[in-house]
């Protein structure tokens, strides 16, 4: 069961050089699942929808530590603040337009300091083979979120997108798409990594 | 007023979240030539995509830890028995998993397609793929016709229909 008890709105008109961002009015349910009380909180603005649901640590580590990845790599992705994540055209406007996401152009708020958010390609690169198998990388390579992906209307991915901060941390996520080749920008507040096992004792 | 308004908006989209993901196939205009590949079976038997030129093909890429790949599986094997008759391939091709592995996953998603196994992901790199599950429709020419990102509900008539037109 689903508890709702918060809506963020926000709009505007951001101009940057000549690239106009349009700030847009944007509903963002944040909620938790009883059972488990993993927080989800879900973006929806005209067509596109982006939910974030809390991954524990002990998730991640379950999963990798099924796969050749050393303790290190392990440990650090589990402590990379991971969200299961869902970007959905729901083409409820009717437009047929394609919604365009590039998560390089994603921006997160954490500490008072901005940054991009962790992408598969990079990390992938950085490992050595006695750090992740070639079989392991694949895991990283399908399991977390493609980096740049077009949705048509009806489609939806699913995914890890993964912060670089620590457990329990809290962030604001700045999220961008484009859509009938304008570009788009909202804001989800407050989002908290899940705590790792020691906070949960 | 903006607040009421948002507040209804939220329960709204609060109910839009349960509903189905659209049945929805894409079609693709470019006339892509799918790429050939030649795969093995869970029970042995190679499976080239060439062998199957004159009928349509649906090709389903997935893995067992992926949730939503998990969830149209059963929908794919209904509709499987459906279209085997009527001169429609189905193929769901693995990434990255071994045989073990999807014989334990098939207890609790039994599936009566043919599974083949892509355990290097060498296959799914020559394809337009980006995430799982993603499924393409092939037409009897051998291009593809139709893409689907995300899970479907594989039995929906209107999307099989789809899929017969192309015969």
């Amino acid at each position: 069961m689903l508890k709702i008890w918060k809506i963020v709105v926000t709009s505007g008109l951001l101009m940057s050089g000549f690239a106009i961002t349009w700030l847009v009015q944007a509903e963002v349910q944040r909620s938790s699942n009883e059972e488990n009380g993993l927080e989800k909180w879900h973006f929806i603005e005209g067509d596109i929808e982006i939910e974030l649901v809390q991954r524990l640590p002990d998730q991640t580590r379950a999963m990798l530590m099924k796969h050749e990845f050393s303790s290190e790599v392990v440990e650090f992705m589990a402590t990379s603040c991971m969200f299961q994540t869902i970007i959905r055209n729901n083409g409820k406007s009717g437009s047929g337009e394609s919604v365009s996401v590039d998560l390089t152009l994603w921006r997160m708020q954490h500490a008072g300091r901005q940054s991009g958010i962790l992408l598969k390609e990079p990390l992938i690169e950085s490992w050595s083979d006695q750090q992740a198998s070639q079989k392991a990388r694949l895991v990283v390579r399908w399991g977390m979120f493609p980096t740049q992906q077009e949705y048509l209307p009806g489609d939806y991915n699913w995914g890890l997108t993964a912060y670089g901060i620590p457990p329990a941390a809290q962030f604001d996520l700045e999220v961008n798409w484009n859509e009938g080749g304008k570009q788009y920008t909202g804001t989800i507040h407050d989002i908290i990594c899940a705590p790792d096992v020691d906070s949960l004792k | 007023m903006k607040v009421i308004k948002s507040i209804c908006m939220a329960l709204s989209l609060g109910l839009a979240m349960n509903l189905p993901a659209a049945e929805t196939l894409t079609p693709i205009d470019n006339k892509m030539q799918a790429p050939d590949f030649a795969l093995q079976d869970t029970a042995g038997k190679l499976h080239r995509l060439s062998d199957y030129r004159g009928k349509p093909v649906i090709i389903n890429f997935w893995t067992t830890w992926c949730p939503p790949c998990r969830e149209e599986l059963p929908s794919m094997n209904r509709a499987w028995h459906q279209l085997e008759q009527e001169g429609i391939a189905m193929l769901a091709i693995n990434m990255g998993e071994d045989e073990d592995t999807i014989f334990i996953f098939s207890a609790d998603y039994p599936t009566d397609f043919p599974i083949l196994m892509d355990q290097a992901g060498e296959v799914i790199e020559q394809w337009p793929v980006k995430g799982l599950p993603t499924t393409y429709v092939i037409a009897p020419d051998g291009t593809i016709a139709y893409r689907a990102i995300g899970s479907r509900e594989w039995d929906d008539e209107g999307l099989l229909d789809k899929v017969r037109a192309l015969k």
